[in-house]
């Protein structure tokens, strides 16, 4: 049974997953974290916390809320800055099976560009991830990802930065999500992934108040399949590129809706949390569809579902 | 290693709602224990577990460890007013399955120093979770544990066994008539370290006390929590020493480290 992608197939290095199962920004740490509950190395990929210039501090508490088949969050990008993921982090990768892809998020597009080269070349990291769901401060504080001409100059800098597999990880906070694609793709991309969060608010009611500290947050889980596969599905029918699912995937079922809604990978969030097994368990579901199904290679399945 | 699947062997009431200070904020409390061998036999007093709550929880939630045996834990919980989690934890009937995201305690725990002899410990309402294990951990080292502990009432308890027991509640029905903090300051001079866990104002008032200045006091801090294994970044507080996850760093922290002010604004 050949269950392997390639995520980057005009890039020289390629992205190539030795499965679809990938884990989601900021769900699953650097890896580590989850090295003594279960074989990691069995997983796809892994997709590491987004990562800035300079550290982080991120939000006020409280950065977390429940809500209906969702999770409203906001950590405000809380993290360690590219220098000590390159010096702590990717040394450790380097010994690794399994590729680590890099999260970035600039605040202006020389911020990405300068992300980019500072990550090319450093061993153990197999590709970069970007998040252009960060507001532009430039711009007035729309998301970089909300408009094609924005998206697209942050993917042509961190293009031109290195040669490392790019792929762009669009938001849902836009009007127009097939014209990003479209735009992301022309400019560069080898890969596209979606969705990160759609925003949200919750009030807490006793306290005349909204809950999280930063006022609004970003929502995951269940509670945003339906438009994620949405997305992927417009999105995978506009673009040649390959294209990983993101939203609310807990097992094998949700997966395979993805795929066959277009993607040819997926990545496993919010699911993380109550159970960090869960990719490999969507891996095993994976596996044992393909074989009483009858099916050989995963290609098949990837927008199987297409009506 | 996949999730644990953990047994429940009893889980009862202790008792029914209770106000704080007048307002209704529980439904009750509850014991439950969980057949759980890998966690028993590696806890702490001070560390916690994260629980699947039922399908519709998409975050574990986060409990002390309250008592250990030889294979299982028990946790003590209050049952929130319109709390999803505590209230489906509540419904569990022997016999029933939790799963548990991570095989093993989880957090810190607290530190008792070598020398010290005599350790008190100040449980305000639900806070006696994490202080009913340390109590007895603390007993077996041959040390004196004297017990402050504040609750609405004299029926609302949950009492250690073999300890020094000062009691303070708030309609008099027992001890002091008032909140545990109002006759703290009268035990710090015997203790040489404190340890504490309860709400928000019990610590405080605490940290606002001229004669805990020079004491090591320990505290157990709630905040909310998604993973429980220091990936999210939904626990971190604001310290004296920089950021810290509460779930890794935490969720014992000396009393002076914790900026009370930022986390007073935050809630949980
Ligand atoms: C380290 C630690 C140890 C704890 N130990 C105990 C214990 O031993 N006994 C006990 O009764 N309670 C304990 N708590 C508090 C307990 O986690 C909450 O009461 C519980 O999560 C509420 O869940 P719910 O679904 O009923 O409430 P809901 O309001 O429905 O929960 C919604 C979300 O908010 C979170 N949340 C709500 N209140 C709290 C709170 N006070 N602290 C942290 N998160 C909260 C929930 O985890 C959930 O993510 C502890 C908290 C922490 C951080
Ligand atoms: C706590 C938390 C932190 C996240 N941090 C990041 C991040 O740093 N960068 C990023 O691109 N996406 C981040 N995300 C978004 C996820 O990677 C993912 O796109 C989203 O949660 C939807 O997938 P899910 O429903 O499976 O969680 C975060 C999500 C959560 C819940
Ligand atoms: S709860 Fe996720 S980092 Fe602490």
């Amino acid at each position: 049974m050949k269950l392997s992608v390639q995520l980057a197939p005009k890039n020289k290095r390629g992205l190539l997953l030795a499965n679809p199962v990938m884990t989601a920004s900021g769900t699953f740490g650097w890896g580590t974290e989850y090295e003594h509950l279960f074989d990691i190395q069995r997983l796809g990929a892994i997709v590491g916390k987004g990562t800035t210039l300079k550290p982080r501090e991120g939000n006020p508490q409280p950065r977390l809320a429940e809500t209906p088949c969702g999770v409203l969050n906001a950590i405000g990008l809380q993290n360690i800055g590219v220098e000590a993921v390159i010096k702590e982090k990717a040394p450790i990768w380097a010994g690794w099976r399994v590729p680590v892809i890099v999260n970035i998020v600039g605040e202006t597009v020389e911020e990405y560009a300068s992300l980019a080269r500072k990550l090319d070349g450093v061993g153990g990291i197999g590709g970069i991830e970007v998040n252009i769901g960060c507001p532009n401060i430039e711009a007035g504080g729309d998301e970089f990802g909300a408009h094609p001409d924005s998206a697209a100059a942050v993917t042509a800098a961190v293009r031109a930065a290195t040669s490392l597999p790019v792929m762009v990880k669009l938001t849902p906070n836009t009007g127009d999500i097939v014209g990003v694609a479209q735009a992301v793709a022309e400019a560069g991309a080898d890969a596209l992934s979606l969705i990160n969060t759609p925003r949200g608010i919750v009030i807490d009611i006793a306290r005349r108040r909204p809950l999280l500290g930063n006022v609004r947050g970003g929502l995951s889980g269940p509670a945003i399949r339906p438009i994620a596969v949405y997305m992927v599905y417009s999105v995978a029918g506009a673009v040649k590129v390959p294209v990983v699912g993101i939203g609310g995937i807990a097992s094998a079922s949700d997966a395979l809706e993805f795929i066959m809604a277009g993607a040819s990978a997926v990545q496993v969030g919010t699911a993380n949390f109550t159970n960090p097994s869960a990719p490999i368990e969507v891996l095993e579901g994976i596996e044992e569809f393909m074989a009483k199904e009858g099916v050989e290679d995963i290609a098949e399945l990837i927008g199987a579902g297409r009506g | 290693m996949r999730q644990v699947v953990a047994t429940v062997i009893s889980n009862e009431q202790l008792w029914g709602e209770h106000r704080v200070l007048g307002h209704l904020k529980f439904l009750g409390a509850w014991l439950i224990w969980l057949k759980c061998p890998e966690i028993a036999s590696e806890a702490k007093p001070g560390q916690f577990i994260m629980v699947n709550c039922g399908e519709e929880c998409l975050l574990p939630r986060p409990f002390s460890i309250h008592q250990v045996s030889d294979d299982g834990i028990a946790l003590f919980y209050a049952v929130l007013v319109s709390g999803k989690g505590t209230s489906w934890l509540s419904r569990r009937k022997k016999g029933d399955t939790i799963k548990l995201p991570s095989p093993h305690p989880l957090g810190n725990g607290f530190s008792i120093v070598s020398s010290s002899k005599n350790l008190l410990l100040v449980a305000g309402g639900n806070g006696i979770a994490p202080l009913y294990f340390l109590a007895q951990d603390a007993l077996k080292g041959k040390r004196s544990v004297t017990l402050l502990y504040g609750t609405a009432d004299n029926k609302r308890r949950s009492i250690p066994p073999h300890i020094k027991l000062v009691s303070a509640t708030e309609d008099g029905t027992v001890g002091h008539r008032g909140m545990i903090t109002d006759i703290l300051p009268d035990y710090i001079n015997w203790a040489d370290q404190v340890f504490a866990c309860g709400p928000l104002p019990m610590y405080q008032a605490m940290a606002h006390m001229s004669e805990l200045k020079n004491k090591p006091v320990q505290i157990s801090l709630e905040v909310r929590m998604g993973c429980g294994l220091g990936v999210c970044y939904g626990c971190t507080v604001k310290t004296r020493n920089g950021l810290r996850q509460v779930c890794q760093d935490g969720p014992i922290f000396e009393l002076d480290d914790v900026l009370w002010e930022e986390l007073a604004d935050g809630g949980v």
